[in-house]
């Protein structure tokens, strides 16, 4: 079952080329143990299957060794910042505007296994003043990752990964060698599958988080993508994006607000329509290079890009 | 940024005072139990953050920790558990006695690193 | 009588031990597969656990495989040496983990009592080898097993 030299050496390249991670020599056990249950399921050794890769590659397959080899644990409250700008800043502000009360709508739209949609859970639990509710919306492409998420169940090593200790204690239970959220926590979200490429879920939105997503795509799919949550985004709700990300240079439908070291984004005031150009009606014939695969959308098979009719977009009719 | 590491067992001194100074924190002292680490910090040690164990001889690590958020003195110090207790009661305990946080043994430097940033003691990494 | 730990969860605790403080990584600890060699020169690592049941988590490897094991932990060179003391330090704080983390699977909180390290077990009066893990870290053999002494039915003695 031991890999080849030459077997090792080809997953790392392509590990390389469509993630970035770099797999250096020293790491064969690791690629070894990552391969084997993909190995397995194809009724085959891991050289085999690693042969099998290079002879006959298939986008499933190198997928699979892609994500298998990049899973990482994610963190809960990832980055801090636009947690505590979320809690301090804008839920107030949004509370405010709201009169105190109905219901605040959250999309937390590549959600993997829960850690984000949860930290807002736990954030509304503790911060959203009565009488009014919540409703998370988390979505990710992967069933197999939206299970897990609906468990509400953590490993310890996940569950040392950023979350507070208060709010450990405050909302989660010991279960075995896990620990797991209250159902009070859980009960806040729905999870469900879907595509960042299709149309959203039915909003509106009080907050989206579109976080650690964007970058992987390029420019016409992040301005498409964008639209899409604007669609569903009240006028006076806000956008989360990832640490390193940001609209600028990329949609200018939107007002940057910084708060600290962070930033957040809202929609910016109506104004004349500026055209951008989406892809047509079908994801499909969008133009974009697959690059790494995380969590939260499908890759289609697509290596060329295409040309996009243009089609002017005027923000005045969208609300 | 200074640190202390307190815990009976040389190797994981040794693991945690090596993952600080991976996150920027100059070589920290060490402390073998809870008494050691008093005595260094009434001698004028200036430290920013403790990660102390639980279980250790002659003073335990809750007890040191009382022992630190009594003192005025001491009130800027961050006070991280890094231990194996992992009952939901345990943790509690701690966190009422004053610690700051709370790490479950076995971590990674990466969940160090995640803690100390919820503390502000260290920029977060820059996630791409 | 609530039952001691399930064997999945020895395996859990083991691998996460690992991958956080050895291989920075899940998936390097796997289940041995294959005939069992014997160990020729093995070391022993053991702590005891006393609450609702008690026992001794215990890890068995060879001495090289311990020392590998050290130099991980150590941060040193394959090639460095490793002293006695640091050797037992190490084994036993992997034991000690490990036992910590199968002690808070107990439903009331229990104790632990300090690693040791030999070159033999010593017996346990009334222990029972309730689970028995064979285990390969990068190929090379390392058993977890957990013993249990407090008296059970004999029908949830696996």
């Amino acid at each position: 079952m031991t890999l080849a030299p030459d077997g090792f050496a080809f997953v790392a390249d392509l590990v390389r080329r469509r993630s970035a991670i770099q797999l250096a020599p020293g790491k064969e056990y690791l690629v070894e143990s990552r391969l084997l249950p993909l190995a397995r399921e194809a009724g085959l050794d891991v050289d085999g299957f690693v042969d099998r890769l290079r002879t006959r590659p298939t986008p499933a397959d190198q997928d699979a060794v892609v994500e298998a080899m990049t899973t990482n644990e994610t963190s809960w409250f990832r980055d801090g910042a636009p947690y505590a700008v979320l809690r301090e800043t804008e839920l107030p502000r949004l509370v405010a505007a709201r009169g105190g009360a109905g219901r605040l709508r959250v999309w937390s739209a590549a959600c993997s296994t829960g850690q984000e949609p949860y930290s807002v859970a736990m954030t509304l639990l503790d911060h959203l003043p009565a009488p009014m509710s919540s409703e998370i919306v988390a979505t990710d492409l992967s069933e197999q990752v939206l299970e897990r998420a609906r468990s509400g169940r953590y490993s310890q090593l996940e569950v040392n990964r950023g979350l507070p200790a208060p709010l450990l204690v405050r909302h989660m239970v010991r279960a075995g060698t896990e620990w797991e959220l209250s159902a009070a926590v859980r009960q806040m979200v729905s999870f469900r599958a879907h595509n960042l490429l299709d149309a959203p879920p039915v909003g509106p939105f009080d907050v989206v988080l579109l976080r650690n997503v964007l970058i992987y795509f390029d420019l016409a799919t992040k301005r498409a993508m964008l639209d899409r949550v604007l669609r569903v985004l009240r006028p006076d709700g806000v956008l989360l994006l990832g640490a390193a990300e940001t609209t600028l240079g990329v949609h200018d439908g939107w007002e940057r607000v910084t708060v600290g070291r962070t930033s957040v984004y809202r929609p910016l005031a109506a104004r004349t329509a500026v055209p951008v150009p989406i892809p047509a009606a079908a994801a499909v014939a969008s133009p974009f290079v697959p690059a790494p695969r995380p969590a939260g959308f499908a890759v289609p098979a697509v290596p060329s890009p295409a040309a996009a009719p243009a089609a002017p977009l005027s923000r005045g009719a969208v609300r | 940024m200074k640190a202390l590491v307190i815990d009976d067992s040389r190797t994981m001194r040794r693991i945690v005072a090596r993952a600080l100074e991976d996150l920027g924190f100059e070589p920290p002292l060490q402390a073998e139990h809870g008494r050691d680490a008093l005595d260094q910090l009434e001698a004028g040690a200036e430290v920013d953050l403790a990660c102390i164990d639980w279980n250790m001889p002659v003073m335990d690590g809750l007890t040191f920790v009382s022992q630190v958020r009594a003192n005025p003195a001491w009130r800027h110090i961050t006070l991280m558990m890094v231990t194996t207790e992992a009952e939901h009661g345990q943790i509690v305990r701690a966190l009422a006695a004053g610690a700051h946080e709370y790490l479950i043994k076995p971590f990674t430097t990466d969940a160090i690193r995640d803690k100390l940033d919820l503390l502000g003691l260290v920029p977060a990494e820059e996630h791409v | 009588m609530t039952a001691t730990v399930e064997r999945d969860q020895v395996q859990a605790i083991a691998q996460e031990v690992f991958a956080a403080m050895i291989d920075g990584d899940l998936g390097l600890l796997l289940p041995w597969d294959g005939d069992l060699p014997t160990i020729d020169d093995a070391l022993v690592a053991w702590v005891d656990l006393h609450g609702d049941w008690s026992g001794r988590a215990v890890l068995v490897t060879a001495n090289d495989t311990a020392l590998d094991l050290a130099r991980v932990l150590l941060d040193l060179d394959p090639r460095d040496d490793v002293s006695r003391d640091d050797l037992v330090d190490a084994l036993g704080e992997i034991a000690n983990v490990v036992g910590g983390n199968l002690k808070s699977l107990l439903p009331t909180p229990g104790t632990l009592g300090l690693p040791h390290v030999g070159d033999e077990l010593p017996p346990l009066d009334g222990a029972v080898r309730a689970h028995h893990l064979p285990l390969s870290w990068r190929g090379r053999l390392l058993v977890v097993d957990v013993w249990v002494t407090t008296p059970l039915n004999p029908k949830e003695i696996p």
